[in-house]
């Protein structure tokens, strides 16, 4: 099977989360995925732009996922708010022909190719664990993780809603904890696994925010976790770069390193840690690797 | 028949008032499609007469036995052990969120008032309708099914964190009226809806989608509460704020120009308050660019734009009808 996708990192990966960016092509690379560029498409207008411009925003994802069907290729993104918007119009388009119709025909209008909802949206993550061959990806593995007691933080939106995703969402989902187990890790079962890193209410429920994270981070510390990974880069912002003001709004010291799951997926791969942009890391994960000798 | 262990959380008021919670294991053979109802049924009649839950009709109308099973919420009528066994092992705890009683039982009294807040009854006001279209239940059915069991208030990742916070039920309510042709107060109720804890405190984690039995789907009415009330011009606050600035960046950039975003989000003093936030973020040069990469043929969508706003299209979501059976 050939592993080719029209890639769609999202906005946070192109610019502050650009580790994630950096990281998922790396381990593509590696495995051989190949993520083709999609120079005309915009950010997809996450559930803001669904509320503020309803049709809108249906043409905005029409025209990136048509974009891709052009390629010929399944869309696979590495932002899970990216992921569920795109998955949400995709399951409409599939599941309502008279709404791509009505899109269609104001789309074509501007220009843009009508959308024939013949593809799919994936996340790279179950690109990774549901269609590389996991003798291969095992083969990779130069650094196992000897034991690293690691917590998956999934992230709502690659979970829900359950019905509008391709692979496995909701309860059953478990990408991320067969992840850890192939890169020879175990996964911690905490609490808050699947709950919300509080990113889309970050500037208007700040303290609800940050208590989320504090929260999540301490139930997996509790758990024994040494490292958090997460599926996206909003997740990836709030975990991580915003532990600090989490840890200052409840009063309590957390210090979990928090990491892109492609990231911890590289430095097992053995690839450089500079490559994978590990130094922009807000909580500094090296002594958690060095003890399990991943560095 | 495969035996299955009850993990039950069973909670008591001391002496004093204060709840003490322990954990109590029971063990039944049962045939895994038996509900967690009926088993609860049994261990109470056969095994521990003290086990308090609470029940009624048995069949996931009433919602009286929604509890937390094996880490969600559900009713425990419409539940099969086999569904929920995890190594032969179920959980039991009271729904989150909410003060507890006793055992699996908790105060359903303050979810109750988060209710009431939305006032639940039609109100006479200008906009009252004196006929109602067929299409009108297209909005209103989905909502209609809500049987108050709370399950969606139990695990919502905002309640667990703010108490203010109004929660899904609620919210779903409110869309109800709001769409009703014979309420005569929509547009109040959308400045009301829009107040602090209110609809714009969702942190659209879906969670409510997953966790409703009656697939009422609360986030998809918040969103379409949000879309109606920045409609009505209510867009004085971060929400809304952030909300607008979606299509604003899409049709000038492509992508979203997350520089201007805080400021235009939360305003210039909002942006102070935050500089110690945006110092930290700025260490490790998360600030991002105030250029962002501008996407091939942005032009088309400022185009797609003009024409949706010239000719709008109408593409919310519609609820099934419903036919009497």
């Amino acid at each position: 099977m050939s592993l080719e996708f029209a890639y769609y990192p999202g906005c946070a990966a192109k610019q502050v989360q650009k580790e994630a960016d950096w990281a998922a092509r790396a381990v593509a690379r590696e495995l051989g995925i190949t993520l083709h560029a999609m120079p005309q498409a915009t950010c997809c207008g996450a559930v803001s732009l669904r509320e503020s411009k309803p049709a809108f925003s249906l043409a905005v994802a029409a025209r990136i996922l048509s974009e891709a069907e052009a390629q010929g290729r399944h869309l696979a993104t590495i932002c899970n708010t990216c992921l569920q918007t795109l998955s949400h119009a995709n399951y409409r388009f599939k599941n309502e022909p008279e709404l791509l119709e009505k899109i269609n025909s104001v789309i074509v209008q501007a220009g843009v190719r009508a959308y024939k909802a013949s593809i799919n949206v994936y996340h790279l993550l179950w690109v990774i664990t549901d269609q590389v061959d996991p003798a291969l990806l095992r083969q990779k593995i130069k650094k196992p993780l000897n034991g690293m007691r690691v917590a998956p933080f999934y992230g709502c939106h690659n979970l829900r809603p359950a019905e509008i995703l391709v692979a496995k969402g909701g309860e059953s989902a478990d990408h991320l904890d067969r992840l850890i187990q192939l890169l020879g890790g175990a996964p911690v079962a905490y609490n808050g696994h699947d709950k919300c890193c509080g990113f889309h209410v970050m500037l208007s429920d700040a303290t609800e925010m940050r208590t989320m994270v504090a929260k999540n981070c301490l139930s997996a510390k509790d758990a024994g976790a040494e490292v958090m990974i997460s599926p996206c880069t909003l997740c990836d912002m709030a975990m991580g770069a915003y532990q600090k003001p989490a840890e200052n709004a409840v009063g309590k010291e957390i210090n979990l390193p928090e990491m892109n799951f492609a990231q911890l997926l590289g430095l097992a791969m053995g690839i450089n840690p500079d490559t994978l942009g590990i130094s922009r890391l807000h909580v500094d994960p090296s002594a958690a690797l060095v003890a399990r000798k991943v560095l | 028949m495969p035996v299955y262990t009850f993990r039950i959380q069973r909670n008591q008021k001391n002496a004093q008032g204060t709840l003490e919670s322990r954990y109590q294991e029971y063990t039944l053979e049962l045939n895994e499609t038996t509900t967690v109802l009926n088993a609860l049924e049994e261990l109470k009649g056969n095994q521990d007469g003290t086990l308090t839950f609470r029940q009624s009709c048995r069949s996931a109308i009433c919602g009286s036995c929604a509890m937390k099973i094996s880490g969600r919420t559900r009713l425990a009528c419409k539940t099969h052990v086999g569904s929920v066994a995890r190594d032969g092992v179920i959980e039991l705890a009271p729904m989150a969120n909410q003060p507890v009683l006793k055992d699996l039982v908790i105060d359903i009294g303050p979810f109750f008032r988060k209710v009431h807040q939305i006032k639940p009854y039609l109100e006479e006001g200008p906009e009252k309708a004196t006929t109602v279209e067929r299409s009108s239940y297209d909005q209103v059915n989905h909502v209609t099914q809500c049987i108050m069991c709370g399950c969606c208030y139990s695990d919502c990742t905002m309640k667990e964190v703010s108490e203010e916070f109004i929660g899904p039920a609620a919210l779903a309510k409110a869309f109800r009226f709001v769409s009703d042709p014979r309420e005569g107060q929509k547009t109040a109720r959308l400045q009301e809806l829009s107040e602090p804890g209110m609809m714009w405190s969702c942190t659209r984690c879906a969670m409510c989608i997953d966790s409703c039995p009656k697939d009422v789907k609360p986030m998809e009415a918040i969103v379409k509460l949000r879309t109606r009330g920045m409609q009505k011009g209510f867009v004085d606050g971060p929400g809304p704020r952030h909300a607008l600035a979606f299509h604003q960046d899409i049709q000038k950039w492509g992508d979203l120009n997350e520089f201007t975003l805080l400021q235009r989000t939360v305003g210039i003093l909002g942006s102070i308050a935050e500089l110690g936030t945006a110092l930290h973020l700025l260490k490790k040069g998360k600030i991002p660019s105030p250029f962002p990469h501008q996407a091939q043929g942005v032009e088309q969508l400022q185009k797609i734009y003009k024409l949706l706003e010239q000719n709008p299209i109408d593409v919310e979501t519609k609820a099934k009808e419903v036919v009497p059976e």
